[in-house]
């Protein structure tokens, strides 16, 4: 080691360049650990399950009972991917993100490799940008997940066919696939703005449990104060309140001004708690 | 990168509030520009603001309505639970989504989270279709009556559907009829609704017996389409207590495949064969139609908003614990937004509702109403009904008061 | 380095440097380091007396309350972005994740690193796992470490790169002697090569055997700093002579002879303040005088007496 060829040695990087070099070490960390791939699973488990509940009382008097599109999966495959949403969305999703992007700042400073990280040195913007998209990538495989296993194990268990609309059209299946890919991806932007406040409540905190469990407390009380009539007038504004607006992909005539809502509902909270974050996270002392 | 660990720690916690601050304004000033009158409107009276809705030529109009109702009744919300259904418009707010093309056929879909109910008409035929339970109802006319109705040069009759929907324009409609009858109407600002610019006329009743305060009806300055229609309760001066408005409205003729609805795959179908009713006799319900054996009366007793309608020899206890074929037909009443109401209200104590066929109706009809003396009465801001002990039905937009002093 | 050519501006230069917590506690009180180019660095003090919070407060990790820090030249925090690179540290002990192994978690440091390419990333990582003494271990999850390899592993991040500065706070903790003897020929081998150490430790005897300079922290207070020599020649040289029993009187005279003042018998040995006395004339006048000399030491004054002299206190005692 000799002192001349130190700083001559140095190659800079193009930012966006150690940028994706940091993402993608971030993503296999994040996707590596043994705890985010088992809850991956567990998401993935539920249209496992609900196939299988499905098609062992189909005979029975039961069938046909339960929350929305449930009584559609045993005649067409597809809906079992509805179906698991609707079963995921108010509390597996919400808790599945919770616990990674509460993680996402909280678990390095907790575990002091937040340290080692700033002084390697990763600007705190970048690291924060990276948490994010990383934590965003969970959310976005999660609801993946279920909706691959659900498609599959859906047409393994029932076949696939064309699809009824919630007005009782039948459109075919390939534009019923599409559709479904539109409410992969509402459902994904549906959950930025959680995302956004987990890393906020994680750059609060050296305790990583702490901050997923105040990200899951925001997302429940959202879906509480939603069922409040007395505080119809704040619903719009909710966290929660459009998570549901998937369903306007199975409508007759797709609305793009009530998807563009939802999502410019998620786009305020993103952009209000990641600039909270940005502001909390570079400005913060680590002292852990 | 240098230049980042340079800002003021203040400097940074600033620039979270002014993000708050600028997402606040995004979605506050389209809110409040949308606001804004249209004052360039050439000025039109009242009385021809009413001519030219009445004279208007039909044109396509689709567009999301938004309805909104605080009648004061229980919470009755069913529609998580359940799905989308007409029992939704009992209270709270809901959206639907209509399609029209101006001539006979009609589309509405009142839309639940991940639900909806669809009430489709074409022709002479027309279906509704619930998302939750997959059920859809096929209504046909008879025969004869089919004949008659491709024979009928203006299509004005239409069957009648269980559970339907209503479409904005009817309500304004059936107000601006009563327009000349013991109401003042005068014409208010133009206002802008779902981003058209609008003419505004006000009808208030001139009696103070009814509970209806006043009634805004919002009509297009270019096509003379109603765009809303608001509807006071003397019980609140502040909020509507009925409102069914567009938010969002296109002239544009819609897709024609909109309007055929054939049942999907795999649902329960229902075919219905019901009556054209006679084009003389809309006004004139019969007992039958509400589950009576036939030979009861309808009686009606004062004029114009202090009307109430009285139908003997219902049998009640047959409508709660069987399912009933029969309703109110339109404009029974007499008076103008009591007749929708009562259309919406009716239902629930009718048999089978439509999208909610688990509800206990029993249950529904106790929770909705409250015994008096004599009978059960349901009060709301803007309509009463009391139904007695001895098998009469009153309803009308008056003070309960008034239907237990006629009830005797 | 030729005349005319200005020197190095130090390694670590800090003016007034201070931290105040939320609490009102005062951290780190108006500290003024100097750290020269080149120089080991012994930044000694008990646990508690502000040098982890200093150190911290030299990577930018927390912001001082008032005063100013330069690494290598440059104002910290604003220049972080390009001096850290040259810089390596250890603060507070290891941190990995402990579910990768301890090559995985230098991959995602060196991964996080603008100025590292990622690929010559496998040999640096192989280089530095060598360096320590973990290239067996590489592969282990880092829960499953030993403390001792936990911080070898947290030197080998600090040097994954050619580094001019290693900021390592109290490198020798949890390691036992012949942990520390290689900690301390790290030290020795990276001052060799010409790069600027400073080493935190609250165990003065573990470092300062390598220390070319020193300061001294109390309370949030820099007490003492400067070349070692300067601090601890403060204190007095002994001279320590061990002979049979019945000559120590011979050897009391012999050095009184030699002028040496305040001879006295300490046990089985006869001591003196050394003075401007060259020890070797010490050696020949016992020798020559016919003593029969058993064994003759040199003491020189420990850090620890000078910091209780400047403190009054014993250096272990915790705040």
């Amino acid at each position: 080691m000799s002192l001349a060829e130190a700083p001559a040695a140095e190659v800079w990087a193009a930012p966006a360049r150690a940028t994706a070099r940091l993402l993608r070490s971030e993503l296999r960390l994040v996707f590596g650990r043994v705890r985010n791939i088992v809850l991956l699973a567990g998401l993935a488990a539920v249209p496992l399950l609900i196939g299988t509940v499905l098609f062992i009382t189909q005979d029975t008097p039961v069938a046909g009972q339960g929350p929305p599109f449930l009584d559609r999966v045993t005649g067409n495959g597809v809906f079992l991917v509805f179906a698991a949403l609707v079963s995921c969305l108010p509390f597996l999703l919400p808790l599945c993100v919770s616990i990674v992007s509460g993680d996402a700042v909280a678990g390095e400073a907790g575990a002091g490799t937040l340290r080692y990280l700033l002084v390697v040195p990763v600007p705190r913007t970048r690291l924060l940008l990276v948490k994010a998209v990383a934590a965003l990538a969970y959310a976005g495989v999660a609801v993946a997940a279920i909706a691959v296993v659900g498609l599959v194990a859906g047409a393994a268990f029932f076949g696939v066919g064309d699809v009824v609309l919630l007005s009782g059209d039948t459109i075919p299946l390939a534009e019923g696939m599409l559709r479904t890919l539109g409410v992969v991806a509402y459902v994904i932007a549906s959950l930025t703005g959680l995302v956004a406040v987990g890393l906020f409540l994680s750059t609060l905190t050296e305790v990583p449990v702490a901050a997923m469990a105040s990200t899951v407390v925001v997302a429940i009380v959202s879906g509480v104060l939603d069922a409040l009539p007395q505080l119809s007038a704040i619903h719009p504004g909710l966290l929660t309140h459009h998570w549901l607006d998937f369903g306007e992909f199975l409508r007759l005539e797709v609305d793009g001004s009530t998807l563009l809502a939802g999502l410019a509902v998620q786009a305020a909270w993103v952009a209000v708690f990641g600039a909270l974050a940005w502001s909390r996270f570079t400005t913060a002392d680590v002292s852990s | 990168m240098n230049t980042t660990r340079t800002l003021s720690p203040r400097a940074r916690w600033a620039v979270p509030a002014v993000v708050a601050g600028a997402v606040a304004a995004a979605f506050a000033i389209p809110a409040a520009v949308g606001a804004v009158a249209s004052d360039d409107l050439p000025a039109v009276t009242a009385d021809e603001l009413v001519d030219r809705v009445a004279n208007a030529e039909p044109v396509p109009v689709s567009g999301t309505v938004v309805y909104t109702a605080r009648l004061g009744l229980p919470d009755v919300t069913v529609s998580e639970l359940q799905g989308a259904g007409p029992l939704d418009l009992l209270g709270g707010s809901s959206t639907m989504r209509v399609w029209s093309d101006g001539e006979d056929s009609s589309r509405a879909a009142l839309l639940g989270d991940v639900s909806e109910y669809s009430v489709v008409r074409s022709g002479a035929e027309a279906w509704t279709y619930s998302s939750a339970d997959d059920e859809a109802v096929h209504y046909v006319l008879e025969p004869a009556d089919q004949e008659r109705y491709d024979e009928l040069a203006q299509r004005a009759l239409e069957p009648e559907v269980e559970g339907d929907v209503p479409a904005p324009s009817e309500l304004a409609d059936l107000a601006l009829a009563q327009a000349r009858i013991s109401t003042d109407v005068e014409a208010t600002d133009p206002v802008e609704v779902a981003g058209r610019a609008a003419y505004q006329v006000e009808l208030t009743p001139q009696t103070d017996a009814t509970l209806v305060d006043r009634i805004r009806v919002a009509v297009d300055a270019e096509t003379w389409v109603p765009l809303r229609t608001q509807v006071w309760s003397v019980q609140d001066a502040e909020a509507p207590a009925l409102e069914v408005g567009f938010t969002d409205v296109s002239f544009d003729a819609p897709d024609a495949g909109v309007f055929e609805f054939s049942a999907p795959a795999g649902a329960e179908v229902r075919e219905v064969v019901v009556p054209l009713p006679e084009p003389g006799t809309t006004g004139r319900p019969s007992s039958s139609a509400l589950g009576g054996d036939g030979d009861g009366d309808v009686a009606v007793s004062g004029t114009g908003w202090e009307t109430v309608v009285e139908v003997s020899e219902v049998d009640v206890e047959a409508i709660l614990g069987a399912t009933a074929e029969g309703r109110l037909p339109e404009g029974s009443t007499g008076s103008s937004g009591a007749d929708d109401l009562f259309e919406e209200l009716t239902e629930a104590e009718e048999g089978e509702l439509p999208g909610i066929p688990e509800l206990d109706t029993r249950a529904l009809y106790e929770q909705l109403t409250t015994p008096v003396d004599g009978g059960r009465l349901l009060s709301s801001a803007l309509l009463s009904v009391l139904v007695t002990d001895d098998g009469r039905v009153l309803a009308g937009s008056v003070p309960p008061a008034v239907l237990e002093e006629l009830a005797g | 380095m030729t005349a005319g050519v200005p020197a190095a501006p130090p390694a670590v230069r800090t003016g007034g440097l201070t931290k105040r917590f939320r609490s009102g506690q005062v951290g780190v009180d108006a500290i003024d380091l100097h750290v020269p180019r080149g120089a080991v660095y012994g930044f000694l003090g008990p646990n508690g007396s502000g040098k982890t919070t200093t150190i911290r407060m030299l990577l930018g990790l927390v912001s001082p309350t008032a005063g100013s820090v330069e690494l290598l030249g440059a104002p910290m925090p604003q220049a972080g972005p390009a001096v850290l690179p040259r810089v390596g540290a250890l603060v507070e002990g290891p941190a990995f994740h402990p579910y990768l192994s301890g090559e995985a978690n230098l991959r995602r440091l060196d991964a996080a690193d603008a100025t590292a390419s990622p690929a010559s990333r496998a040999g640096r990582v192989g280089a530095a796992l060598e360096r320590v003494g973990l290239t067996a271990a590489a592969g282990k999850k880092y829960r499953q470490y030993s403390l001792g390899m936990k911080q070898r592993l947290g030197l080998a991040a600090a040097l994954l790169r050619p580094r001019d500065l290693l900021l390592l706070d109290e490198p020798t903790n949890g390691l036992d002697p012949q942990g520390t003897r290689e900690v301390r020929a790290l030290v020795r081998e990276l001052a060799d090569g010409g790069a600027t150490v400073l080493v935190s430790s609250h165990l003065l005897s573990e470092i300062e055997q390598v220390c070319s300079h020193v300061g001294i922290m109390s309370r949030g207070k820099l007490l003492a700093q400067g070349p070692r020599a300067e601090i601890a020649g403060s204190g007095t040289t002994e001279v320590r002579v061990a002979t049979r029993p019945d000559q120590r009187d011979h050897v009391v005279r012999v050095l009184a002879g030699l002028g040496l003042a305040d001879v006295r018998v300490d046990g089985e040995v006869v001591a003196a303040p050394l003075g401007s006395v060259a020890v070797e004339k010490v050696a020949q006048a016992v020798v020559g005088d016919g003593v029969d000399l058993l064994g003759l030491e040199v003491r020189r004054p420990t850090l620890e007496d000078v910091f209780v002299r400047l403190t009054g206190e014993g250096f272990d005692v915790a705040r």
